[in-house]
């Protein structure tokens, strides 16, 4: 799915320049569920601006869905971002003026697909995430866990290869995280590839396998044994709510 | 991504913040609206104006005399014989009769007043489509048997003898006397060429009254438009050389009028829409000026676009149409506004009011340039953002 070699990004800010990534080679498997963690300031975001192709690497080949991406254009970047690609942001990065259904349906308005058949995936994918009866709501009248379910739906609606969430619990507290993160459970037992930044490790603890950077290198890759369901944390903090 | 989606796109952002949309838009619609309304009215009061002039005729000419520096006014430099020699001599000319101009006060059952009389012969009531309302106008044979009657307008007829017909009745004029043997209608012109108060009476009878021979001026009408300024030349010739006075005579045409007045009324709509036209520049300007803030208040926007696919090319054409939209919506604002305003001014003008499918279609079609002129610098603005910065933007 993913394969990148000695992959490194410096940005010069006019002086002098700063070594985000300094060469890391990873290989990402289809339907692997990958967490990034480390701290703040050790090139996770980074890394994932050049995964999702939103950024351009220093140095480095990058090879996405069998495809040698390095050399293509702005235009083919934007097509892979669209088809490929499907991003959930730690601000949710909703358009405020559209609503829920617009905006899960703009990922699919870039992909060409017509009016109508947008309409209906969007309901689709909405329903799926139990938002059906919040299509027509803005962003400011829906929740932070609701927000980024919209989030969620669109990013899937165009059936990428990969979902890449940067802090996608970041802004939301534990409980709506734990939804989150079993919404992304769900989708990866379905076959999805999920990479997301986080640096608790509490969420990293869903993952399958955990990606800890420092100081824009790789310096550990574990599999996680056991990773926790969030389905079953949300049910038994539900009936200990109940007990109380 | 069609443009058909792009325009739906554009639609959609102009109606999520619809206050500045319009505020944004106004100076095109106040250009708009400007250019209209003064087109409109131009156009309208020329209408008006060539269809006043028509009324007298199009085929309308006449001759003065050409008074130059140190020249005195002499009695014979237009007399009555040079009528039928003109008409014996010039096939165009199909009409020509005196006019003598005189300020004279009448006196009626009802009233007194002080019009002008013109002593003219039957001939003038075709050369100027004089209609009557009353009785008729002077004839030939009235000259002849030296009759003294006066034919008025309905507003020295009314101001004379009050409301009615007053055709057999007599008008004292000073110590003379003359009966009424017809009305004619007055012309509801506003340009005042005929609103002025008049009188008619035949060319000898005026003689008689003021004891002088004399002809201010001749008018006639040609056999067609075309022939007016043949006809005119000619009748010039005779007349400079049965006079022996070489350039002493100056003739002019209802159609040489017309085309000097279609120029300047054409002219000024010209200049005034210019001016008109320079508003709606600075309206694209301001168009332009908060297309820039938008994208910067959209710098977000426009990263999570093409984060979710979006191409410059993309990003570039939804601003431009948003930008050729939002003017062409000021446009269609504007239009109405202005052909209001045209309307407005023609109805208390009471003139037609002319918006040609023309200026409409210019107008739009204005609107949409100035859209697309000053929506490329913001588009090409937004279109070259680069996507991190501008999600990392709030
Ligand atoms: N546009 C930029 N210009 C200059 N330096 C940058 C830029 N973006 C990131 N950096 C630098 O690159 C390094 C890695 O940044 P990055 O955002 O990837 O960290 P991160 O691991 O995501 O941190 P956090 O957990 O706080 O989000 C940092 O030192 C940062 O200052
Ligand atoms: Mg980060």
């Amino acid at each position: 799915m993913i394969k990148i070699s000695k992959l490194s990004k410096t940005y010069s800010t006019g002086t002098f320049t700063v070594p985000a990534l300094k060469g890391i080679s990873l290989e990402i498997e289809p339907g692997e569920f990958v967490a990034i963690t480390g701290a703040s300031g050790s090139g996770k975001s980074t890394m994932m601006n050049l995964l999702g192709l939103l950024d351009r690497p220093s140095a480095g080949s990058y090879i996405l869905d069998g495809m040698d991406v390095s050399n293509l254009d702005d235009n083919e970047y934007a097509s892979l971002r669209n088809r490929k690609i499907g991003f959930v942001f730690q601000a949710f990065n909703l358009l405020p003026r559209l609503t829920a259904l617009k905006n899960v349906e703009l990922s699919m308005l870039y992909a060409g697909i017509k009016l109508e058949e947008r309409r209906k995936r969007a309901v689709e994918g909405l329903t799926l995430l139990g938002l059906e009866d919040r299509l027509h709501h803005f962003p400011n009248e829906l929740s932070g866990g609701q927000n980024q379910r919209v989030a969620i739906a669109r990013a899937l609606a165009n059936q990428p290869a990969i979902i890449l969430a940067d802090e996608p619990t970041g802004a939301l507290d534990s409980q709506t995280g734990l939804e989150i993160m079993s919404i992304f459970q769900e989708l990866n037992r379905h076959g999805t590839t999920v990479v997301l930044v986080t640096h608790e490790l509490n969420i990293a603890q869903h993952s399958r396998r955990i990606l800890r950077m420092a100081d824009g290198l790789l310096v550990a890759d574990e599999e996680v044994t056991h990773p926790l369901d969030a389905r079953e944390e949300l049910q038994a903090l539900r009936e200990k709510g109940a007990e109380a | 991504m069609n443009i058909g989606e792009l325009v739906l796109v554009a639609i959609e952002s102009i109606k999520s913040n619809k206050l500045r949309s319009f505020l944004t838009t106004l100076g095109i619609v106040i250009g708009i609206a400007a250019v209209i309304a003064v087109v409109g009215i131009g156009q309208g009061g020329r209408a008006m104006l060539m269809t006043e002039m028509e009324k007298f005729g199009t085929n309308l000419f006449g001759l003065w005399v050409n008074y130059r520096d140190g020249e005195s006014f002499r009695i014979d430099d237009l007399s009555i014989n040079d009528i039928s020699v003109i008409k014996e001599n010039v096939p165009q000319v199909k009409y020509l009769a005196p006019v003598t101009y005189n300020q004279m006060p009448l006196r009626g059952s009802k009233g007194q007043k002080t019009v002008q009389v013109i002593g003219t012969t039957a001939e003038y009531a075709q050369i100027r489509n004089l209609e009557m309302a009353w009785g008729r106008f002077i004839r030939d044979d009235d000259a002849a048997v030296g009759r003294r009657i006066i034919v008025l307008d309905e507003k020295t007829a009314v101001k004379l003898f009050g409301p009615g017909n007053p055709v057999g009745k007599r008008v004292m004029i000073m110590s003379n006397s003359a009966v009424v043997v017809g009305v004619i209608k007055s012309d509801s012109s506003m340009l005042g060429f005929n609103s002025q108060q008049v009188a008619y009476m035949p060319w000898s009878f005026l003689c008689r009254l003021t004891d002088w021979k004399v002809i201010h001026e001749l008018q006639g009408s040609a056999e067609s438009k075309e022939e007016v300024e043949t006809a005119m030349n000619l009748a010039k010739k005779i007349l400079e050389r049965r006079h022996n006075a070489p350039n002493h005579y100056y003739a002019y045409s209802m159609e040489q009028e017309m085309q000097s007045a279609n120029k300047v009324t054409g002219i000024m709509t010209l200049v005034i829409g210019c001016i008109a036209g320079i508003s709606l520049l600075v309206g694209g300007i301001g168009v332009m000026n908060i297309m820039l803030v938008s994208v910067t208040e959209r710098t977000r926007e426009i990263g999570i676009r093409m984060a979710l696919g979006a191409r410059r090319k993309d990003i570039l054409i939804q601003f431009i149409i948003e930008s050729i939209v939002l003017c062409l919506l000021g446009g269609f604002i504007g239009i109405i506004i202005g052909y209001g305003g045209a309307l407005l001014v023609a109805k208390l003008a009471k003139w037609p009011p002319l918006v040609s499918v023309w200026t409409v279609v210019l107008a739009v079609g204005f609107s949409m340039a100035v859209g697309l002129f000053f929506g490329i610098y913001p588009a090409n603005k937004a279109s070259k953002m680069d996507p991190i910065e501008a999600l990392r933007r709030d």
